[in-house]
């Protein structure tokens, strides 16, 4: 195969892409706790989600169309491709409503919450975003086991991220969610965020509700294609692997704006 | 075969009605402590109970039957769950409803996607996540039965949605003629303060039919639009199918449950906010009010999906040399209209999701009382509510450009400009939204870029007009119904244009808003872009669909009593709007003088109304007896008129590959298609 030399440097430029979003991660969170510029901010989250759509999903892709025959695999897969792509933008539409929302009722104004434990759930879907993309670039190679193994992990990360905002951020076990935002350095006894106290806590659990329905949804599809390329089912046909990265980035790339929305920009009420 | 099922439906209808009926009086006895005739809870049960044994008595225990069982247990099952819970928790439990209102709410969601499961639209996906394959097409049953359960084809869908589509305009308009009875004379006569129905008194009734007869005949409307737009469009483009036939297949079905929770509504004690619910309003409005945002926010989806697979199908399905340049009109107004569907529909699902929230669980989002904003709400709902009227009308003006050349024997006038003005509406629609908003308080210095931005929505609309007049200018202009809808929709919906810069004009609109001119200008708009079209598309495309004409005297009687009766109705609306006549109430000052013009606008309705029903009867029997028309019954040089009607299953034998432009009519030895040679052995 012609293009075996390429895979290796795809791994490679994984690597690249998810220092370069981490350090930008940082700069940003340095940037919110130090002098706090919203146009700083902007930028990085700008900076971060065009990395993502063009290095983990492949937006370039859309473009591809060399095949005549509307029957191949391949013209079938660029159709699925654009629906998938037309659905994803759709939905920004939600995420961009909840982002008006959002900046409607609190303006530069933020909940209250733990910044650290924000940066710490933050980092957690980063990462499992690299091991998503880690995952399908050995798909391609043909290692189905690094394949299964590297999508295990971004389920785990994933699992992770979800039972972090629901148990501990919406506070609904305090038996676990206590002990750990103390450990974030939340003094006790501070008044909690409720969905039903104000616009800060109506904004918050919307847009984290939202955002945390779609990852569960990705959550499910992480499984479905676990559970598949177990079997073998996509050592030849790729194209639902591919279709389940690219809708995991894309909740990586919702909370690329959601998490300095929340938990960065203005000053906390 | 069939009238045999028929009467067997009916009468299953009325005899599970009946039993519906009782055990939710029983229920409801056992609730109240006193027996209530017109109460919900009897009513709903009467309701899903006739629905479900209708579709039983027709088609079996299958398909739509099927569907509507898992969705009343799917709510019953989801409800109950709730209502366990909240026993648990020591809350209230049992509401005025049966249930309470998360609980009804909670279980209408977990009915809808019961009815996914059980009409069968799921079967393939779920399969699917499991690993195995299915293929491609299924084969459907022959005859009238394919109707009634998940079919891949587009045709088939095409069909579902239009027929269904023609039922909920019935239901809507139904609902007119009981309001605009009341309105026929000053005071309370017909809906009545002693009035008792579904928990709701007359005025009350009055506000839930008027609000649903809007929300109603949109769901109509995006229903008929998608049955335009997928029986033509891939037949249009030469695709086999569209290019997600499963999703196709579920946008429609989604569309079902949608409706159900609609006409729950109304029996739900109903709501009094208009089609726009805005809060506080609706923050306070009876339990209807939730069934009304979850049926729109479910039928919503039912919007995108379809526009998502009419791009994809556009895009990647077209036969060879149909360049951009050389697609039909419709196909570029079904392209104009899925780019707003596709993505501004999910602003009014979700700012009606917010209210859903903000009842359910206290979140303030537009209560001032918890720092929320109301005109919050304004805004993302008219986000979509205003470019919903685009969606509305952007297939209906691309069926009078596709129709008019075959008709007048001429080239379509300026196609480049027409195909872009279709793009040019639905783009501008995007950045007209708080036109709607002069009145609401909202921040003044945004008003006049709005009022600028709505008049730009004038240049493209107007180049369809010129270049509707100079196509006919000169032309061999024939009048078949079809033609006649035709002719009837442009000046329909020139009277609807003209009237509309007046409301964009801030000083005007300050004193319009919420008049009948309002009601009269959007009615105009509304049966110019979309009913006489859709009519239009109907009379011209049954042929292809059945390969019997309709009938052309009834088809004439249909128009030529509808148009005048419709003109009357809505210069009529804004005669009296001009002088004063507030939209949407109940009752008006007799000292206004108006009982005299809304008793003439109420036969006006009547008028309207019997030439639909004249429609309906064509319709459904020229089906069986209408006149054999297999060929190219209006001499159309589109593709799907060159095959035999009806379309095979998967359309074109042959592929077709585009030679020539679209509407070269009347042009000596041009070509617009020519079909592949047939090869050895296929006849």
């Amino acid at each position: 195969m012609s293009n075996k030399q390429q895979h290796p440097n795809l791994l490679t430029q994984g690597v690249f892409i998810f220092v370069y979003l981490a350090v930008l991660t940082a700069l940003e969170f340095f940037v919110a706790v130090t002098f706090n510029s919203v146009v700083i901010l902007v930028a990085v989250a700008l900076v971060k989600a065009a990395l993502v759509l063009w290095y983990y999903m492949h937006v370039n892709k859309l473009s591809e169309s060399d095949e005549s025959n509307h029957e191949a695999y391949a013209y079938k897969s660029g159709t699925n491709r654009l629906g998938l792509w037309l659905f994803l933008v759709s939905d920004s539409f939600v995420f961009g409503g909840l982002m008006v929302m959002r900046l409607s009722l609190l303006g530069m104004t933020r909940p209250d919450l733990s910044q650290t434990l924000g940066f710490f759930v933050t980092a957690v879907l980063l990462i499992s975003s690299f091991f998503m993309n880690r995952g399908e670039v050995e798909l391609h190679n043909g290692n189905r086991q690094g394949f299964l193994r590297n999508t295990m992990v971004t389920f785990v990360l994933g699992l992770f991220f979800l039972l972090g905002v629901i148990l501990v951020e919406w506070h609904t076990v305090p038996a676990i969610a206590e002990p750990i935002l103390h450990l974030f350095g939340e003094p006790e006894g501070k008044p909690l965020l409720k969905a039903s106290s104000g616009p800060a806590g109506a904004a918050f659990f919307m847009m984290t509700g939202m955002h945390a329905f779609h990852v569960l949804t990705g959550l499910i599809l992480l499984l479905i294609i676990w559970v598949n390329g177990k079997k073998g089912l996509y050592d030849e046909k790729q194209y639902p692997v591919e279709a389940a990265a690219v809708y995991w980035h894309f909740i990586d790339v919702v909370w690329i704006f959601f998490y300095p929305a929340l938990y960065l920009i203005g000053t906390a009420v | 075969m069939k009238n045999n099922s028929l009467g067997r439906a009916f009468l299953l209808l009325v005899i599970a009605g009946a039993i519906g009926y009782g055990i939710g009086l029983g229920i409801d006895f056992s609730i109240r402590g006193e027996l209530k005739l017109s109460a919900s809870v009897p009513s709903a049960f009467a309701l899903l109970f006739s629905f479900t044994a209708f579709f039983f008595g027709l088609y079996g225990y299958r398909g739509i039957t099927r569907g509507l069982v898992f969705q009343v247990v799917g709510t019953v099952i989801g409800a109950a769950l709730v209502t366990g819970i909240r026993a648990l928790m020591g809350l209230e439990s049992i509401g005025a409803f049966l249930f309470t209102e998360p609980a009804w709410v909670f279980g209408a969601l977990v009915g809808v996607i019961s009815f996914f499961f059980g009409v069968g639209v799921m079967t393939d996906w779920v399969k699917w996540a499991r690993g195995i394959d299915t293929p491609d097409h299924h084969e459907d049953e022959p005859g009238w039965q394919k109707y009634f359960g998940v079919s891949l084809d587009h045709k088939v869908i095409g069909i579902q949605y239009t027929v269904t589509a023609l039922f909920l305009l019935a239901v809507g308009g139904t609902f007119a003629l009981i309001f605009r009875t009341e309105l026929a004379a000053s005071g309370l006569d017909f809906l009545t303060l002693d009035l008792d129905v579904f928990n709701q008194n007359g005025p009350q009734l009055y506000n839930t039919l008027m609000s649903l007869h809007g929300m109603i005949m949109i769901v109509s409307i995006l229903l008929g639009i998608s049955g335009i737009m997928n029986y033509v469009v891939p037949l249009l483009v030469g695709a086999h199918d569209m290019a997600f036939p499963r999703m196709n297949a579920f946008a429609y079905w989604v569309a079902v449950p949608a409706s159900v929770l609609l006409l729950l509504a109304l029996i739900l004690g109903g709501f009094d906010t208009g089609w726009t619910g805005y809060p506080p309003l609706s923050s306070r409005a009876p339990l209807g009010v939730q069934m009304f945002f979850l049926g729109v926010f479910t039928a919503g989806w039912s919007s995108i999906l379809g526009a998502l697979n009419v791009i994809a199908t556009v895009v990647r399905m077209r036969a060879r040399g149909m360049t951009a340049m050389r697609m039909p009109i419709l196909v570029w107004a079904s392209v104009a209209t899925s780019i707003i569907a596709l993505t501004a529909t999910q602003l009014i699902g979700l700012s009606f999701q917010l209210v859903m929230f903000q009842r359910l669980f206290g979140m303030g989002f537009f209560d001032p009382g918890k720092g929320g904003n109301p005109v919050l709400f304004q805004h993302l709902f008219w986000f979509y509510s205003h470019p919903a009227v685009y969606v509305f009308v952007l297939p209906g003006l691309g069926v009078i450009s596709e129709l008019l050349p075959v008709f007048v024997r001429k080239p379509l006038f300026g196609y480049r400009w027409v195909a872009m003005s279709s793009l040019g509406i639905a783009l501008v629609g995007f950045v007209v939204w708080a036109h709607h908003m002069f009145t609401s308080g909202m921040n003044e210095y945004l008003r006049v870029p709005f009022m600028y931005s709505t008049m730009l929505v004038a240049v493209p609309t107007g180049v369809k007009f010129f270049s509707w007049v100079a196509t006919m200018w000169g032309g061999k202009i024939e009048t078949p119904t079809p033609m006649l809808f035709v002719l009837g929709s442009i000046v329909v919906f020139l009277l609807g244009g003209v009237t509309g810069p007046p409301n964009a004009m801030v000083a005007l609109d300050l004193h319009l808003h919420d008049t009948y001119w309002v009601v009269g200008h959007f009615h105009d708009t509304i049966f110019g872009g979309f009913v006489f079209p859709f009519f239009a598309a109907i009379y011209y495309w049954f042929p292809k669909a059945t390969g019997r004409k309709m009938n052309e005297f009834w088809g004439k009687v249909h128009f030529w009593l509808m148009t005048p009766s419709f003109f009357a109705l809505t210069l009529g609306m804004m005669f009296i709007g001009l002088r004063g006549m507030r939209r949407r109430i109940v009752d008006y000052d007799p000292a206004l003088g108006f009982d005299g013009a809304h008793l003439f606008l109420t036969v006006c309705a009547f008028l309207i109304a019997i030439s639909i029903l004249i429609f309906f009867i064509n319709f459904f029997r020229s089906i069986k007896h209408g006149e054999p028309a297999t060929g190219n019954t209006w001499n159309s040089r589109s593709p799907e008129w060159q095959v035999p009607s009806p379309m095979p299953a998967h359309n074109y034998e042959v592929p077709f590959e585009v030679v020539g432009e679209p509407y070269d009519y009347g042009l000596p030895g041009s070509k617009f298609v020519e079909f592949a040679a047939k090869t050895a052995g296929k006849h």
